[in-house]
């Protein structure tokens, strides 16, 4: 079959993501508000701490309110989960009804999870232009942000990963629900969502870097703010695909006994 | 050849033996206890291209079950099962290009967007040529008179008008076969018997292979020629609906509306069924007695007013072989 014919339902996916969110206009809004507020809180949050101590973990002030802000944009598309649609379809049968269509059901909440994620970063773009009139991060050289953007995209999808696995458990056990907020927890954490990685003391720091989960938001972070010199992207970018093509084979391998156990046992 | 058919298809649904309690949990974590229970039991059956076909069975027979297997969602337990030339639970994606499902309890549709857009979907997932698609599309609006509620989201519709819409959706890729189940299930009278001539055109205008999954007997004797009935897995009767009702329909009832009141009402060769008043319903088997006879022995003894002969419909006949089982399996050609 041709590539266009195949990739057809899946951009169409995207598509009706899209149009499905932008019917909820009103929470975009207050959304933006909340966001702005954050992004002034987080400032003021690290304003302060670094009244102590000027540059705490070694980063800077300025880099370290970039770190923060950028890292509270860039929840705003990962924290985004197509994946939790698997949750409910089993649940409810569902499912069944969508096995029986020519698709391949991964590819299906990739894809409907990126229409959302997309709408998602309409929302960034007025939330940046406030952010840097608020509280003004540093903007790298465009080289710079080229490698954040390559890191970043695989971050999103270790991240689609992760929540993939997390709710294909569901086929198995319904209460999952307990497991994916530690789950998240931690990947907020030892991702260095909350914070930057280099605050973990000693081993601790050593183990976290080397987690999956530093691939969601630490690499790209630390490439943004600089931390990361040109000389070590090529060795960054490895490790984060390497953990991509890990979790896509588990991915798959788990979701392929999923299948087999509704193909066998009737959902 | 036939576009369906099975062969001694079964399926055994295995599970852990769960026993109640917080201990219970306990052990079912340790010891692997399996309770197995058999859904379908050595069904063979072919469908011709074009057919009609109504699978009726009570809730739990095996229906749903045998249709998730031609599907392709679930894997036989054992036997064999053909859907035009592939076997579904093996090339599951290419089989589904070939159907279109109809559920009555669950809807396809996208539940935020307008209807349409939910059609243009299915256009994309089935790659259907935008020429086809558009007049498909004109069709079905036109048959199933969406054309009001086509920009309504989905969640804003009526039942009768989502259940229009999942019929429009499910024959949008031009599927050879399509599996119907309660497609008319909580509908009412109209909207009934919109569904009941899309399904009769469709089959005989686009030679689509329908197969009927129903409680509702009327859908089935409006539309099918042919039923295969399920019970316990086993197929106990797969033939024209005349050969079922020539077979177990024996029984008639004579409805007399006396003219003056009669205490003691007595015929032979029928057995009083109820007595409402003046009017007296009387049970015969016509194999024993002629109607005609029947009629002529109460005119003897007492003043008629009117008389009329009820037929039994399907689903009296049905009741009656759920009851007391069909005597023995028989499959008669059409």
């Amino acid at each position: 079959m041709r590539l266009g014919a195949a990739l057809e339902p899946y951009v169409e996916f995207a598509r009706k993501a899209f149009a499905r969110e932008a019917t909820y206009r009103v929470e975009v809004f207050t959304n933006l508000g909340s966001l702005v507020l954050r992004v002034y809180l987080l400032r003021q949050l690290w304003v302060a701490l670094c009244a102590q101590n000027a540059a705490p973990a070694g980063i800077p002030l300025h880099a370290m309110i970039t770190y923060a802000t950028v890292a509270l944009l860039m929840s705003l598309v990962l924290e985004i989960d197509g994946t939790r649609a698997i949750r409910e379809k089993v649940r409810e049968g569902t499912i069944a009804t969508d096995l029986m269509k020519p698709i391949v059901l991964p590819f299906y909440f990739f894809s409907d999870g990126f229409g959302q994620t997309l709408f998602g970063a309409l929302l960034i773009v007025p939330a940046l232009a406030l952010a840097l009139f608020l509280v003004r991060i540093d903007v790298p050289s465009p080289a710079t942000l080229a490698a954040f953007a390559l890191s970043f995209a695989i971050g999103y999808c270790v991240n689609f990963f992760l929540n993939f696995l997390m709710n294909t458990v569901a086929f198995w056990t319904m209460e999952t629900f307990a497991i994916q907020l530690m789950i998240r927890w931690a990947s907020d954490l030892l991702g260095g969502q909350i914070l930057p990685l280099d605050f973990f003391p000693g081993v601790l720091g050593k183990i976290v870097e080397n987690l999956p989960f530093a691939a969601i938001y630490s690499t790209p972070l630390r490439i943004y703010i600089g931390e990361l010199p040109p000389a070590a992207w090529p060795a960054a970018l490895l490790s984060q695909a390497s953990w991509l093509a890990l979790f896509a084979i588990v991915g798959s391998v788990v979701w392929r006994a999923a299948e087999r156990r509704v193909v066998a046992q009737g959902g | 050849m036939p576009i369906i058919e099975t062969r001694d298809l079964r399926k055994v649904f295995r599970s852990v033996k769960r026993t109640p309690g917080a201990l219970g949990a306990l052990r079912t974590l340790f010891t692997r206890e399996h309770v197995e229970r058999v859904a379908v039991e050595g069904v063979s059956m072919s469908l011709e291209a074009g057919e009609l076909v109504g699978y009726i069975g009570p809730n739990g027979a095996g229906k749903s079950t045998t249709i998730k297997m031609m599907t392709g969602i679930l894997t036989p337990t054992s036997g064999e099962i053909h859907v035009a030339g592939l076997v579904p639970h093996l090339e599951r994606r290419r089989n589904a290009r070939n159907i279109g499902v109809v559920f009555g309890q669950r809807s396809q549709l996208y539940w935020d967007l307008p209807l349409v857009e939910s059609f243009e979907l299915l256009r994309a997932i089935y790659n259907v040529p935008r020429e086809r698609y558009r007049a498909n599309l004109a069709e079905f609006t036109e048959i199933l008179e969406m054309g009001d509620f086509m920009t309504t989201p989905v969640r804003q519709l009526s039942l009768g008008q989502r259940m229009r819409g999942d019929f429009a959706a499910a024959m949008m890729h031009d599927p050879r076969i399509v599996y119907l189940d309660e497609p008319t299930i909580g509908l009412d009278v109209l909207a009934k018997e919109a569904i009941r001539t899309f399904i009769a055109r469709v089959n005989a205008e686009r030679g689509t292979t329908v197969i009927l999954t129903t409680h509702d007997l009327a859908d089935v004797e409006r539309l099918c020629r042919r039923i295969v009935l399920i019970d316990s897995g086993r197929i106990i009767f797969d033939g024209a609906i005349d050969v079922i009702k020539e077979q177990y329909g024996t029984h008639r009832t004579l409805v007399v509306e006396l003219a003056s009141d009669e205490p003691a009402f007595a015929v032979d060769g029928a057995e009083l069924e109820s007595r409402v008043g003046n009017v007296v319903r009387l049970r015969f088997d016509r194999k024993l007695v002629k109607a005609e006879q029947l009629i002529r022995r109460v005119a003897e003894r007492y003043s008629v007013n009117d008389v009329r002969i009820e037929e039994p419909d399907l689903e009296s006949i049905i009741r009656r072989i759920y009851v007391e089982g069909y005597t023995k399996p028989i499959t008669s050609s059409l």
